[in-house]
């Protein structure tokens, strides 16, 4: 395999397919990317074995055919290091290839290229296209809610959830919960619940670069597989099953409370300062017309702000974990924020004024 | 051994449970349309097993562990539904709390199978057949779900007779019967005696525990090596093992050992798929993940060697774990030798329970983060 590229068109899909990779592999070839020559076209790929990621890059110039595997990070960091504009020459010899720029040579070992594992993939039930920026929207909007290493492995993803139409992504660490549905609908027949990994979820953002383009999502029983004009990203699926999130949307919160968002982020960003590091509780007090915020910590420290809002009701007092309520007012945009309460005990529903599609649910924090 | 439990007068009062098929038992409750008709838990796929099996199903000869295809083929009516170990954790949780009520002294082995000693009888009941009774009610009263008890002075005799009278049924052997009842059971009951074992006792002309009792602890020695002592007691009636509360297992694995030495990768590999496949099951059943995952290989001259590799994350799946397995097996390849022995171990074990609830006197001091009730 022979051929020549520009250091900054390999740099951008290189770096992509090499987020894939596992620092730590079960197989040391895991920690390679395949390369793949034909004629003008080089993809390379990336792969942990639950997520798979090919990006095409097109050569002004036709090389020499070939494929193999060379060690991902090394290579990145090759590449990343060489001066912009540079072309960087790729010869492969004798289980070797030489990575030429300039001045500098680079020789790195290879494995074998029939080597690499291609992640299974199942037959695809439910096709359907939408444009990147609504699928970035998605996943922004709910992916901070997924939960992290839980034992209850099935909320470690986001659902995907294609209901009469509709598209729907659901993610929670069973403390918060966030819903964004997808305003228009997608062209598929059946309804359908998966659940994307974790890694998954991020992984595939970070190809959502160009909002007004297609991507095409293929779903199948256990993977999901996305494609764009210059990437074919394909995951597992989560087997399991997702909980009934429509059980945790409160249904009787009958206190409601609308508010600036940026003014109660800034106020909730203040008062997390003197909240216990670890708990993060902070205390709400409602009465007519304004929100109280009380943080405290166990050096007996005291943050409070009055924040005015539209309320008019019975007051009430509720503890929430900090972050969640700052999480949600992170992604959200609109200038109004809505605050659905009934109890201490009861769960808030969080939401925009102006926009609905996306819900925020976050359990209260007994303080 | 297990050390004498002191100075005791009066015999210990075991009894073990174990819950009537239960995974099947809990889908037919929870979904009546299951009811009367052979289900299967577990994947229906090429490459699933069943993980539990109705009686209705037990009746066309599907076992747990099976493959879900050889299931099929026996039982063409057969149901499969996916397992939904949430809610055997949940059970598992309610008939705990009915355990806890009798005893603290409760050793699970499972999810749905515990030794309790009752020697106590806490609630001043007057016998442990009574006992057993009582909780056996009230797991049908709380549950829905039938549970079958053994009931004796030991936990080697307890677990035997809980099988006696299964479904929902109970059976005592009392201090005085035990040499009887062991000298009746068929060799094959005593446990780590599998179909192999069988078979050499068989060709030793040991048919049945009085068989077992005649020989000679040399004899036993020679031919069974270090079961010997086990199978020596426990012919006898004699288990001296304690009822251990809160017993944090390990690890789980699982080995075998094979009639014809593996050599072969193809043949390698697809042994150790089917080894993935039980220790998955196994980990499922005891409800908990492991990072650590372990690979044996005994070669034809016994010399063994194990590999490990631990992930940042448990296992996730049936298949993480073969393929952390069959890489492992991978860097061996080409073995030196034929493999008389293939096991794989999962370990740094925790438990997918929900996270407790914290006790009622710290639940005050600190925070507490609430929960969505899904």
């Amino acid at each position: 395999m022979k051929f020549v590229i520009s250091r900054d068109a390999l740099l951008k899909p290189l770096n992509l397919v090499a987020g894939v990779v596992e620092r730590r592999q079960t197989l040391p070839i895991l920690s390679n990317v395949l390369l793949v020559l034909e004629g003008d076209r080089l993809s390379l790929t990336g792969t942990d074995l639950e997520v798979e990621l090919v990006g095409r890059v097109q050569l002004p110039a036709p090389g020499v055919d070939g494929e193999l595997t060379v060690p991902a990070r090394k290579l990145v960091d090759i590449c990343k290091s060489l001066p912009e504009g540079n072309d960087i020459e790729f010869n492969a010899e004798d289980g070797k290839v030489t990575v030429k720029s300039g001045r500098s040579r680079f020789t790195l070992s290879t494995l074998p290229a029939r080597e690499f594992p291609s992640v299974d993939d199942s037959i695809g039930t439910h096709q359907f296209a939408l444009k990147q920026g609504q699928l970035r929207r998605l996943i922004d909007r709910t992916g901070f809610a997924m939960a992290q290493q839980d034992v209850r492995y099935y909320l470690n993803g986001m659902l995907w959830e294609l209901k009469e139409g509709r598209m729907r992504v659901v993610a929670t660490d069973g403390h918060r919960l966030a819903m964004c549905t997808l305003p228009s609908d997608v062209d598929t027949q059946e309804d359908l619940q998966v659940i994307l990994p974790r890694k998954g979820v991020l992984e595939l953002a970070r190809l959502l670069m160009e909002d007004e383009a297609d991507i095409g999502i293929v779903l199948g029983s256990n993977h999901l597989r996305a494609t764009t004009a210059d990437f074919t990203f394909t995951s597992k699926l989560v087997d399991g099953k997702f909980p009934d999130y429509e059980r945790v949307l409160p249904r009787a919160a009958d206190k409601c409370v609308i508010g600036s968002r940026t003014e109660l982020r800034q106020a909730f960003t203040r008062t997390a300062i003197l909240s216990n590091e670890k708990y993060r509780g902070v205390r709400l007090k409602l009465v007519n017309d304004a929100m109280e915020i009380v943080a405290n910590n166990p050096e007996q420290e005291q943050a409070e702000e009055s924040v005015p809002v539209d309320y008019q009701g019975d007051s009430l007092e509720i503890g929430f974990n900090v972050s969640y309520l700052l999480d949600v007012l992170g992604v959200l945009s609109g200038e109004k924020v809505r605050l659905s309460l009934s109890d201490p005990n009861s769960s808030a529903l969080l939401e925009e004024t102006e926009t609905d599609d996306s819900v925020y649910v976050v359990m209260p924090m007994r303080l | 051994m297990h050390q004498e439990p002191g100075d005791r007068t009066s015999p210990r009062k075991i009894i073990h449970i174990d819950m009537d098929a239960f995974f099947a038992s809990v889908e037919q409750r929870d979904n009546p349309e299951l009811r009367g008709r052979p289900v299967a838990v577990g994947g229906s796929s090429a490459r699933g097993v069943v993980a539990a099996a109705s009686y209705e199903a037990r009746q066309f000869g599907v076992r747990s562990a099976m493959p879900s295809v050889t299931a099929k083929r026996r039982c063409p009516a057969l149901v499969f539904v996916k397992p939904r170990f949430e809610v055997y954790r949940a059970v598992s949780q309610q008939i705990h709390a009915i355990f806890r009520r009798y005893t603290d002294l409760i050793e699970p082995l499972s999810l749905d199978e515990a030794y309790l000693d009752v020697s106590e009888d806490r609630l001043k009941v007057g016998s442990a057949t009574g006992i057993a009774l009582q909780i056996r009610r009230q797991i049908l009263e709380d549950t829905g779900l039938t549970a079958s008890a053994g009931i004796s002075y030991n936990k080697f005799l307890a677990k035997i007779a809980s099988d006696q009278n299964k479904p929902n049924g109970q059976c005592v052997v009392r201090p005085e019967q035990g040499e009887a009842f062991v000298a009746a059971l068929p060799a094959r009951r005593f446990y780590g005696v599998g179909p192999k074992t069988a078979e050499k006792m068989a060709g030793l002309d040991i048919h049945s525990g009085a068989d077992l009792r005649a020989c000679e602890m040399d004899f036993l020695q020679q031919h069974f090596g270090k079961s010997a002592e086990y199978l020596y007691r426990a012919s006898r009636g004699i288990d001296h093992r304690p009822v251990k509360p809160d017993r944090v297992r390990k690890s789980i694995g699982a080995e075998r050992t094979y009639s014809e030495d593996l050599e072969e990768e193809a043949k390698l590999r697809e042994a150790l798929e089917a080894i993935a496949s039980t220790v998955w099951e196994r980990a499922e059943k005891h409800g908990s993940r492991g990072r650590t995952v372990t690979l044996k290989l005994k070669f034809n001259d016994f010399r063994q060697i194990t590999r490990a590799r631990s992930l940042e994350q448990p296992v996730a799946s049936c298949n993480v774990l073969a393929e952390v397995g069959q890489a492992l097996l991978a860097a061996q390849l080409p073995l030196p030798r034929g493999a008389r022995l293939l096991g794989l171990t999962l370990s740094g074990l925790e438990s997918v329970k929900a996270e407790k609830a914290p006790a009622a006197g710290i639940a005050e001091a600190h925070p507490r983060q609430g929960q969505f009730a899904f």
